[in-house]
């Protein structure tokens, strides 16, 4: 009985935070569907491919989205022409790379090297989804998007993979059909409870699997002592506290803040794993990326922000 | 599945979502789940969902100008996927944890293994006359302390100094603790980052030595009066409050703490 009452108050109360940023996210993916012609956000970055994904990684200082919310608009956004690679890095970047993340991390780490804090998180979590961006730039955008989110033949390997929006293929946004604005939105709200549900449905996975974990780490708690001051493991076992934690980006540092026993370094790759990787992004991911290259992310990702970290602690320690 | 069906079916989905959100939010529960500043926006979350749900039932068997097609999930196993976690939940939950979880959170941690190093070295230094000048004091000789403030000192060797010794009141709930024979006992509260989930247990040790058994359940909400000492225990230093008086007391507008 105790268990199931532990489950309950850390489901709910992680159901009811995360909520409203999904219905943010959907409501604006919605809007993005209906409202925004084919190519638009093609048309706001540089032409330059390179450049592109170096400018989308820092959308989210205009656009500020924690990690819930930037997964159903970059559904939208990618079917309606942002190009995969943009996609994926602001995917990444925006929850890190954004003002309320940036505040929160400073505020925690007060009295504790904020700017060192707050200024290598924005540093790394940048980084890291620019590389990945510019990997992707390389990858067949099959090998990359779920089979429902390639609804037409991209226009270029690493390009968007539809001319249209449509899971149905209707092509009708190249030129937007002069409708009424009434049934526009009828659409742009039917679009977002589908994306809504779409999304929900592998949040509520995720949650439960979280309300889980949360309540039954303490075997994990102790571990995480003996491998606080281990040069590798420390920050190894901090990714793995942030995939099960799967805290909000906005708010993560707070947590990290009070992890005294552990290196900066670790707190590092605690504060930038984690808004890119979590139990419930995992299952977030499904409704828009392939399995497979969901695996290859997470290990790139976990390698990747474990091996700068490690560095940037050995950088402030020598 | 009709996508008219399917459009109802999802479409109550997210009212059940909207209705928990409200619901919580109506009857005050809220407060036990979310940090004050999540709050207002799990309510507009709650009112948002109601918008976006009755609007697609009502509109279920509308054309629209630009329709998607069906959902690639089961639409049957969607809706049961987004119900039946938060059916059971609701019908669960107890707005608190057993102290099994508790115990998880470290409530029966010594505050120098649970991070209170690292908070305690935000806080400015303090003298005796400070410390008193800034407490109210009871009509018999208590001064009334926070409980985080105790919790702190123990992260702080200036601050022990200060209070070591001292008689003082605070408030907390209550938990016996398993390895103190009936002798000790944990008063404490939850430290909230955002939501119930990333809480932390926030726990002074308190010596009952001789008092007769305390009229407080355990779990309930207690006024702990006594002498504070901060002994070295298990190679931890430890806040323990030598009980003089401990009785029932109604719980605080906001029970936990809060990073703000």
């Amino acid at each position: 009985m105790d268990a199931r009452q532990d489950f309950a108050l850390a489901f709910l109360s992680i159901l009811f935070e995360g909520a409203p940023f999904i219905l943010l996210g959907t409501l604006v993916s919605g809007l993005l569907d209906v409202y925004l012609p084919a190519g638009a956000m093609e048309r706001l970055l540089p032409k330059n491919r390179v450049a592109a994904v170096l400018v989308a990684c820092l959308l989210g200082a205009i656009f500020p989205v924690c990690e819930c919310a930037v997964v159903p608009v970059i559904r939208r956004l990618v079917k309606k022409g942002l190009p995969v690679s943009c996609g994926l890095g602001y995917m990444l970047a925006a929850p890190i790379v954004n003002p309320i993340t940036a505040l929160s991390t400073w505020k925690a780490f007060e009295g504790q090297s904020p700017l060192m804090m707050t200024s290598g998180r924005l540093a790394l979590g940048y980084l890291i989804a620019v590389a990945v961006g510019l990997i992707v730039l390389r990858l067949p955008v099959g090998k990359v998007l779920k089979p429902s989110m390639l609804a037409e033949p991209a226009s270029s390997p690493d390009e968007s993979p539809a001319g249209s929006c449509c899971d149905h293929g209707c092509g009708c946004h190249g030129e937007l059909p002069a409708v009424s604005p009434d049934g526009k939105l009828v659409a742009a709200f039917r679009s977002a409870l589908k994306d809504f549900v779409d999304v929900g449905v592998w949040f509520s996975v995720g949650v439960a699997l979280t309300a889980l974990f949360n309540t039954g780490i303490a075997p994990g708690a102790r571990w995480l002592d003996q491998v606080a001051q281990h040069p590798a493991g420390a920050p190894a076992a901090l990714m793995g506290l942030a995939y099960v934690l799967s805290l909000c980006s906005t708010s993560d540092a707070f947590i990290a803040a009070t992890l005294d026993r552990f290196s900066w370094g670790a707190k590092l790759a605690f504060l930038v794993f984690g808004p890119m990787l979590d139990v419930k992004l995992t299952f977030l991911y499904q409704s828009v990326l392939r399995k497979r290259f969901i695996l290859a992310l997470a290990a790139g990702l976990f390698v990747a922000i474990g091996t700068v970290s490690m560095l940037w602690q050995f950088w402030l320690t020598r | 599945m009709t996508p008219k069906r399917q459009r109802v079916l999802f479409s109550l989905a997210i009212l059940s979502w909207s209705a928990a959100l409200l619901y919580f939010h109506a009857s005050g529960r809220i407060v036990k789940y979310l940090a004050p500043d999540f709050r207002p926006i799990a309510l507009a979350g709650g009112l948002g969902l109601a918008v976006l749900g009755l609007f697609n039932l009502l509109t279920a068997g509308e054309k629209a100008d630009h329709d998607h097609g069906p959902s690639e999930l089961n639409p049957w196993l969607a809706f049961l996927l987004m119900v039946a976690p938060l059916g059971l939940s609701i019908a669960w939950t107890k707005d608190e944890y057993s102290f099994a979880a508790l115990s998880r959170k470290g409530l029966f941690d010594s505050p120098t293994a649970s991070g209170a190093n690292a908070l305690a070295a935000t806080r400015p230094p303090l003298t005796r006359e400070e410390l008193e000048k800034d407490h109210r004091r009871t009509a018999d000789g208590f001064y009334e302390f926070n409980l985080i403030e105790i919790f702190l000192a123990t992260g702080d060797r200036e601050q022990q100094g200060l209070l070591d010794g001292m008689k003082i009141a605070t408030e907390g709930k209550l938990a016996p603790d398993p390895a103190g024979e009936g002798k000790r006992a944990r008063l404490y509260r939850l430290f909230v980052t955002c939501c119930a989930a990333d809480s932390r247990a926030i726990p002074i040790a308190l010596d009952l030595g001789g008092l007769p058994a305390a009229e407080v359940a355990a779990g309930g909400w207690a006024k702990a009066s006594g002498t504070l000492t901060f002994p070295l225990e298990g190679g931890l230093i430890q806040p323990v409050l030598k009980v003089e008086r401990l009785e029932p007391t109604a719980p605080p507008t906001e029970e936990n703490f809060l990073r703000n």
